[in-house]
């Protein structure tokens, strides 16, 4: 019989394979995992899997596809073998995003206040004004406790050489912490004895925090707020996690038409009449919040919130026009950024990044986009992105004119490293997929970041793109102590 | 409670029930069918026919299909897509309404009417053909399910009580359709005559309709033999005792209209409150023979006017509530009496990119 792991092909040794080394020899926190999955047959992991997705499907732990008309709704495929930390991996983390969530708010206050950031010209002025995602409306608006990105989930890859590199900071309304509490739920049902035999760092409180983060919040002298979550309703992709966060905190999901304003304070629709609410955690866009300030045709959003906000008569987290500073422009800047609040030099590097709107950049770019990746600026999902090596000529000229008419809108990374690790495909087949990091950090009077996050990995041969709207599935996620 | 929460439970709710009571139409049919073979052959169109008079759909059954017969009716009674009273689009329907308040309910109600649908989906049109009986069962023992599911994971308080009101004011109308539609077949049967006949045949067709309502032993319990018209409508409708008369589901409703709004049998204090109390109060005084002389028919048309009455005033009174003076600015109301599923921004909901 075969046993799992003996044919394993480490593929290309300029990709950092997760569970062996270069040399082919196990990295020693894996050891124990290896040990059990070598013992496996392939019905036992068969039947493993089965209960996992029947516990999926039953629980509608779907995500929705757009523009696929029949079976909108998907199942979030899980992979079966975990990825582990170890701990001393993970404190280099925790501290180099402590401090990029640290400087990225001090960055949104300074641009939403005195600007001092753009007077020194460390950020040029232009990048910031003209982004798309600044919120003049909320320039000198003080938000609670000054805190602007009360939930970050930012994502994490490790070069050839193991380093781990920020690729992007999500500072919008960062999704899928609900796969990585439903993905520890399932892995410990199917994986028992596995999971007992190492020290795992707990992840179950997620939804208390992000609770007690949003109730810190609360407009001053709101004793025992009341918080919900705004969902843009149940054709939303991540429709399953909003319904899944509120079922866990306890507080009520609404709907735009579920709240009102009068006189500058939020209230929600009840069988009782209306009551006053005191936070939002809100998972629609600044676009579509508010159709008295944004987009006009929303039906999303709340007339008359950003007003009520703007008053301080409610909180929202995150806060508006955080977008600006997520940007994937901003991003190169963000170990200046860094430097600039903080003194410090960064814990986490960035991805090397190239500026369309940069003449010297722009010229690079266009001389070699058959080897790197080009991303829209404002765009995320893996959508408007162009992966060189895998694209045809004809992508690569449409990219051509698209950047060089919208310049300001691009940029360019080389085609990224990111990390492999054994993941099964086609059901059966052990093959190193590439993967990626999300770390999920929330900041309310402290930063909170739990454990691990969620792994999201490439389920194609080869594939460098882990979005699940483009056939990425996610495991679990161990930090550990040894 | 939300008011969105409030009309999502009980339109889940309502659309569950409906979806039930499709198939104990179905399913006595079937069964009727072969017990009158010997006189009628199984083809004979006006069984069929009767089904669609239940659900008041001739003219868009008569669009989709050539003729009544086994297969196009259940077709469009199971499986339509079109219909949207079918199985189908019921537990499409509570599936969507559940959805959208899948953190106001036990995982283990979500994860029951989720089971059901999907057994639908997997469910093929020849293995309904193959064991009808089969078939329907599945869908009565699934809602069943759901009720007792429900009953022991849902906390009793205002949602529990528009659960209830969906399930009654559904169950309710059902029964008064399917009476309706039995008698005028009876009665067109007797060629005209307006008594309805206690003879064999008919009886048989009577004790199908206690049959679909699960109701053949409980009434036996207090009938004994006596197998004739007029104890079965005094049972369906006046008995107070059994689950599912008319009079025992007003009562449910108007307990749990009562609770949510401190209501009681001396003092009302909305519209929805006083609607049901007068027709539990007249259901409660009525004789079936009063009702036999003013006419089944009408009785039964006028009850489901003031069912449908009392359905819009538990709209206006809880799904459509805002102060006069706050008119939600620039946001459309839901439209009436369907929940979740009718015209929503599905594409605005879903253009919002995630990060």
């Amino acid at each position: 019989m075969k046993r799992y792991f003996e044919t394993y092909d480490h593929g290309p040794l300029r990709f950092f394979d997760e569970v062996f080394s270069k040399e082919g020899t196990p990295r020693p926190h894996y050891g124990k995992l290896l040990q059990r999955f070598r013992q496996f047959s392939q019905e036992d992991i068969n039947a493993r899997r089965e209960i996992i997705n029947i516990d999926f499907r039953n629980q509608g732990i779907t995500f929705t596809v757009y523009g696929v008309d029949e079976g909108i709704e998907r199942i979030f495929p899980f992979d079966l073998i975990p990825r582990i930390l170890p701990a001393k991996e993970w404190e280099i983390l925790e501290k180099g995003l402590l401090q990029r969530i640290t400087a990225l708010n001090e960055f949104l206050f300074d641009i939403y206040h005195t600007q001092k950031i753009l007077k020194d010209r460390v950020v040029p002025a232009e990048l910031i004004l003209g982004s798309r995602h600044f919120a003049r409306e909320f320039v000198g608006v003080n938000p609670p406790l000054g805190v602007y990105i009360h939930v970050t989930g930012s994502d994490i890859i490790r070069d050839g050489e193991g380093n781990y590199l920020v690729l992007e900071d999500n500072l919008r309304t960062p999704s899928g912490v609900s796969y990585m509490l439903q993905n520890r739920q399932a892995l410990k049902r199917a994986f028992p004895a596995i999971f007992g035999k190492y020290k795992v760092r707990p992840i179950e409180n997620y939804p208390q925090e992000l609770l007690r983060t949003l109730q810190e919040i609360a407009p001053p002298g709101r004793f025992d707020p009341n918080v919900v979550l705004l969902t843009p309703g149940i054709y939303n992709s991540a429709y399953f996690e909003h319904s899944f966060l509120a079922r866990q905190m306890g507080i009520e999901l609404t709907e735009g038409k579920d709240l009102v304003v009068n006189n500058n304070k939020v209230y929600k629709r009840t069988t009782r009449g209306l009551e006053r609410v005191d936070v939002i955690y809100r998972r629609v866009d600044d676009s579509f919040i508010d159709p008295l300030v944004f987009r006009p045709d929303s039906r999303l959003g709340v007339a008359g919130l950003i007003n009520a906000y703007r008053k301080g008569n409610v909180a929202l987290a995150n806060a508006i026009g955080t977008g600006v500073a997520d940007d994937k422009v901003i991003y190169s800047f963000v170990p200046k950024i860094i430097r600039y609040y903080l003194g410090e030099d960064p814990i986490l590097q960035n991805v090397p990044t190239w500026l369309a709107s940069n003449p010297a950049d722009l010229k690079y770019i266009l001389e070699n986009l058959g080897s790197l990746v080009v991303k829209a600026a404002n765009e995320s999902g893996g959508y408007g992105m162009l992966v060189g090596p895998e694209s045809t000529l004809a992508e690569q000229e449409k990219f051509a004119e698209m950047i060089v008419a919208n310049p300001r809108n691009y940029i360019a990374q080389p085609t990224i490293s990111l990390s492999r690790h054994p993941s099964f495909i086609n059901d059966s087949e052990l093959y190193g997929c590439h993967i990626d990091l999300r770390p999920y950090v929330l900041y309310g009077k402290n930063v909170t970041i739990v454990p691990g996050g969620l792994t999201r990995v490439a389920l194609k041969r080869g594939s460098l793109v882990v979005n699940s709207s483009q056939g990425g599935g996610s495991k679990d996620t161990w930090v550990i102590d040894e | 409670m939300l008011s969105r929460v409030a009309e999502s439970l009980f339109w889940m709710s309502r659309y569950y029930e409906r979806a039930e009571n499709t198939a104990r139409f179905l399913d006595v049919n079937f069964n009727l069918l072969l017990d009158l073979n010997r006189i009628t052959p199984v083809e004979n169109p006006n069984y069929w026919i009767a089904l669609i008079l239940v659900t008041s759909q001739k003219e868009s059954f008569d669009e989709l299909y050539p003729e009544y017969n086994a297969r196009t009716v259940t077709d469009y009674l199971v499986f339509s897509r079109e219909n949207p009273n079918s199985i189908t689009s019921c537990v499409s329907l509570a599936r969507e309404n559940a959805r959208s308040i899948i953190e106001s309910i036990s995982s283990e109600m979500w994860e029951q009417i989720n089971h059901l649908y999907h057994f639908l989906q997997g469910t093929a049109q020849q293995a309904v053909h193959n064991d009808p009986s089969g078939f329907y069962r599945e869908i009565k023992n699934a809602s069943h399910l759901f009720q007792g599911i429900t009953d022991n994971t849902f906390s009793r308080n205002e949602g529990w009580d528009f659960i209830q009101i969906g399930k009654y004011l559904e169950r309710a109308d059902n029964v008064a359709r399917l009476i309706d539609v039995k008698y005028h077949m009876l009665l067109h049967e007797t060629q005209g005559k307006k008594k309805i006949s206690g003879e064999s045949d008919d009886i048989i067709q009577w004790m199908a309709v206690l049959k679909s309502c699960s109701a053949l032993e409980a009434f036996r319990k207090v009938y004994l033999s006596k197998l004739d018209p007029e104890n079965i409508l005094r049972f369906l409708i006046l008995d107070r005792t059994f689950p599912r008369s008319i009079n025992f589901s007003i009562c449910a409703a108007e307990d749990a209209l009562w609770r949510i709004s401190g209501s009681s049998r001396h003092r009302y204090v909305n519209n929805a409150d006083r609607l049901i109390g007068k027709m539990e109060s007249e259901l409660g005084y009525a004789s079936i023979d009063e009702i036999m002389s003013e006419g089944l028919h009408d009785y039964l048309e006028d009850l489901e006017e003031q069912l449908v009455r009392i359905g819009e005033q538990v709209h206006l009174t809880y799904f459509a509530y805002h102060t006069p003076e706050i008119e939600p600015n620039g946001i459309e109301e839901a439209l009436p009496f369907t929940g979740v599923g009718g015209g929503r921004a599905i594409w605005s909901q879903a253009q919002q990119q995630q990060q």
